[in-house]
């Protein structure tokens, strides 16, 4: 017993011997066994389909199976190559860019606000009910909300442009014209998802200790200095994970909002990476074309991640791995 | 000893669920590649035996085959077939209603064949057929509009050749071969290497495209029906100023000529009488890839016009974004005034039709009729229209493990008597017979609605009205469309002959610079004739010259040059074919 109590006191030093690293695992091997399974998990349905990636480094048959299929010109990065040739591929990456940052610059803050704006009401039963309605369009698909978008800005039926014309306006295109398209397209996305987006930060504000509150009170400060001085400091972490998060996947996409709100009258600034996967892989049958493709969206997300993480490590934070 | 027996059981709980959870949300370079692992499972390539094979059937004697004893397999086999889910309101179960009990009935009584029929959503075919196809699980006998869809996947040896197997067993398909002939048996097999991946359904009829105009608005102002491209501007422009009158206080709604986002169908027999009337098969052919006429002579003018109209305020301004049934329920509810689409699609479904509607909406006189106003500039009307193939195509993936029980089956739905049963059904539920013979449909109820016009998806080897003789087809044709008036099905008939020119088959069977890229090109072929028909008049010619420049630099010009020059190599200085 002793001996074992000492080694907990030093455990965090030395590196376990054989000997008691096998007392380790005899004494919590539940705790092991219960672990297995998740890894089984992503084994099995996370790892071992990576194997079909190599699809995009052979040309694709549908009777063969991958081991079979030859590979694909110029060392197997024949597909690479032909996407970076298509003037397709080329619009939809840097429309993915572009959605993806707007959306970050101009929708990641909101539900930051909207999480200290809901922190400062006093009525209790005023501030549930804002944040239930607030959160409700996030359990909206994104095929209702193209339905009710068309009600609202329909250029010729939309309730906005009747009011517009009613006032004697020029009527606004809101889905057929692609920049004002671009702005309806965030905006939605915005609306759809700031209520919800902004639970977490209220549970990282529910965490602060209201010692801080108090202090700043005794000292006479007011509630934009304490939003500002306690609140905003006490949510950094919080903000900075997601914050990598979101850069990590500046180059995903969701397939559903973007496809549903896609018309042919705007698909220059429409088109993304995930609906142009679904157009020439599904649907115009280039497998291998477009599993090159997802690789490449994959590898750039990691290296976007690692970088933002990098970034903020150097700005002081924690990070994330 | 309780805590290891707890933790086991939660261990194993766990492992259950995880396992149950289908790794759904995988992204990127998964998602890409989804639909592939089916390709493990298929069958191996079937190898390309008949190079030498160059005659005519007409040389060839057909055979029998030894497994079939009075027609019929010793034991019973089993086959799948696709039918098209169309998702009408109030239809009947497309796999289970009162002909599909016909031919599982008639199939297993003649031929010891077990029948099951497999949905497929008609709007989305392709799609879902691509998916059936990657996982190996497509039907027995798959049906398709889309022969680059049959053709990718014979190139990658998923699909039968069907051509020694129709001219083997020919004995055993007298039907078939009755039915389609020559022309639809071998549509499409290669010149090449006499390969014949599907057979062509028949079109009994191959009317194609008619304009409709408001009778009733017509009659309201005073017009006659137009005749010519200017007498339609006229009254376009007229249903446009009167709108208030026709309307009332739906006159924000009006929108006299519609036209979806689809505009080189939606326009086509405008943009069609802008072609030169003495083009030749040649061009045709090699500037014909796109079926919307998007790289023919003449187009740009036509679209020009269309902008211009639309500019005008004459046309839907919310084509692009609408929904697909917005369209439909406009023209129900009386706010279009002319469009353009297949030549019976007002009277189309019953109760639930167009005009039929327009009736119970608007009043008893609301009715869209057929007019031909195209004239091109030899003042003709033609209508570009199909041969009798070149519709639906039938094919058997080489999942098939019963390809005889297969032709069979296509054989037996092609029989005289079971397409005429299969179109008019049981009298007195479906149809009741006029003193001269002539059939009279009326609305069924149930299991006997035909969720398609004259029941096609069931006759999936003939489309169209096909009854015994060719008078009883007339005369019941324009008595298939309750509750609209015969009279004007004739009419809209007579329009659809006026002028017809079939396309011909140039045999010329693979292109490869067209492999693949059917999606994509008819992407941007709609984008440019969305973005030129509705942009402003002073951008339609930069837009043109741009969106046109980059179909042709993605693929459009390879096709073009590609298709030039396989005709020459095959019919060398000649420009028409026989």
């Amino acid at each position: 017993m002793a001996r074992a109590r000492k080694q907990e006191v030093q455990k965090e030093k030395k590196p376990l011997t054989k000997e008691e690293l096998w007392i380790y695992v005899k004494r919590y091997w539940q705790l092991y066994l219960l672990l297995l399974a998740p890894m089984l998990y992503f084994l099995i349905f996370k790892y071992s389909p990576m194997y079909y990636v190599l699809i995009a480094f052979k040309k694709y048959s549908i009777v063969q199976s991958v081991a079979e299929m030859p590979w694909a010109k110029n060392h197997g990065f024949e597909y690479f190559l032909k996407a970076f040739k298509n003037k397709d591929f080329i619009n939809a990456l840097r429309n993915t860019i572009f959605l993806n940052l707007l959306d970050i610059i101009v929708g990641f803050p909101v539900p930051i606000i909207f999480a200290l704006l809901l922190n400062e009401l006093r009525l209790k039963f005023f501030k549930k009910t804002v944040q239930t309605v607030a959160y409700m369009p996030h359990f909206l698909s994104w095929v209702i909300i193209y339905g009710l978008a068309l009600q609202v800005f329909s250029p010729n039926t939309g309730l906005i442009n009747m009011v517009i014309e009613k006032l004697g306006g020029e009527t606004i295109h809101f889905l057929d014209d692609p920049n004002n398209w671009v702005k309806t397209y965030i905006g939605l996305g915005i609306w759809q998802s700031f209520g919800w987006n902004s639970i977490i930060y209220l549970a990282a504000i529910s965490g602060i200790s209201p010692e801080l509150y108090e202090a700043a009170s005794v000292d006479g400060a007011n509630r934009f200095q304490k939003m500002w001085h306690i609140t905003l400091p006490g949510i950094r972490p919080t903000i900075v994970v997601l914050l990598i998060l979101a850069l990590g996947n500046v180059l995903g996409s969701g397939f559903d909002r973007p496809y549903v709100l896609q018309n042919n009258l705007v698909m220059k600034n429409a088109e993304v990476i995930s609906t142009f996967v679904y157009k020439y892989g599904i649907k115009g049958l280039q497998f291998s074309l477009t599993t090159a493709v997802g690789l490449f969206q994959s590898i750039a997300n990691v290296f976007f991640l690692l970088l933002a993480n990098w970034f903020s490590r150097k700005m002081g934070e924690r990070g994330i791995m | 000893m309780k805590n290891r027996v707890l933790s086991l059981l939660l261990t194993g709980t766990m492992v259950v669920s995880l396992a149950a959870c289908d790794g759904g949300n995988g992204n990127g370079g998964g998602q890409a590649g989804g639909g592939n692992e089916g390709g493990g499972n298929a069958e191996p390539t079937q190898e390309v035996t008949q190079e030498t094979f160059t005659g005519t059937a007409d040389e060839i004697e057909g055979g029998s085959s030894s497994e079939l004893t009075d027609g019929k397999f010793a034991e019973t086999r089993h086959i799948t077939v696709e039918i098209y889910d169309r998702g009408n309101d109030g239809g009947s179960d497309p796999t289970n209603n009162m002909y599909t009990d016909y031919i599982k009935k008639g199939m297993l009584e003649d031929h010891n064949v077990e029948v099951e029929f497999v949905k497929v959503p008609r709007w989305t075919e392709t799609d879902e057929i691509n998916n059936l196809l990657a996982a190996g699980t497509a039907p027995d006998i798959c049906l398709t509009y889309s022969y680059p869809t049959i053709q990718t996947y014979a190139d990658m040896g998923g699909v039968i050749d069907l051509q020694d197997l129709v001219v083997d067993n020919k004995n055993d398909l007298p039907h078939l071969w009755d039915w389609l002939g020559q022309t639809n048996m071998y549509w499409d097999k290669s010149v090449q290497d006499g390969t014949l991946w599907a057979l062509e359904g028949k079109r009994a009829n191959n009317n194609r495209i008619v304009t409709f105009i408001r009778k009733d608005w017509l009659d309201t102002l005073g017009l006659e029906e137009p005749t010519t491209r200017e007498e339609f501007y006229n009254c376009m422009v007229a249903f446009r100023d009167n709108a208030d009158t026709l309307l009332g206080k739906d006159a924000k709604q009006m929108v006299p000529f519609s036209v979806s986002s689809d505009v080189g169908w939606r326009a086509a027999l405008l943009i069609e009488s802008f072609m030169d009337p003495d083009v030749t098969d040649k061009e045709l052919y090699t500037l014909g890839f796109d079926d919307r006429k998007l790289t023919q002579n003449g187009t740009k003018e036509a679209i020009q016009l269309l902008n211009q109209w639309y500019n005008e305020d004459l046309m839907w301004k919310d084509f692009a974004i609408a929904e697909s049934n917005t369209e439909d329920d406009m023209m129900k509810a009386g706010y279009v005034g002319a469009f353009m689409h297949n030549w019976d699609y007002p009277f189309r479904n019953g109760e639930d039709s167009i005009n039929a509607n327009l009736q119970r909406n608007v009043g008893p006189d609301a009715k869209f009729v057929a007019i031909d106003c195209w004239e091109n500039s030899k003042g003709e009307y033609v209508k570009y229209c199909d041969s009798t193939a070149g519709d639906r195509k039938i094919f058997f993936p080489t999942t098939n493990d019963e390809p005889l029980a297969s032709l069979l089956y296509l054989d037996w739905i092609s029989d005289p008597e079971h397409i005429e049963y299969l179109q008019v059904g049981d009298e007195g539920v479906t149809h009741e017979k006029t003193a001269d013979g002539a059939y009279t449909f009326m609305p069924a109820t149930g299991d006997a609605i035909m969720n398609s016009g004259q029941n096609i998806d069931m006759t999936i080897t003939c489309n169209g009205l096909h009854l015994s003789t060719d008078e009883l087809t007339l005369a019941s044709l324009a008595n298939n469309y309750p509750p609209c008036d015969p009279e004007d099905v004739a009419k809209a008939n007579e329009v659809a002959c006026n002028g017809k020119k079939p396309t011909k088959n140039a045999k010329i069977t693979s292109i490869e610079a067209e492999t693949g890229m059917g999606e994509a090109l008819n992407g941007k072929r709609d984008i440019i004739y969305d973005t030129c028909m509705s942009c402003k008049p002073e951008e339609f010619e930069a837009n043109w010259e741009e969106l046109m420049a980059d179909y042709l630099s993605s693929g459009g010009q390879d096709i073009i040059d590609e298709r030039t020059e396989k005709w020459e190599a095959q019919y060398g200085d000649k420009v028409n074919l026989d």
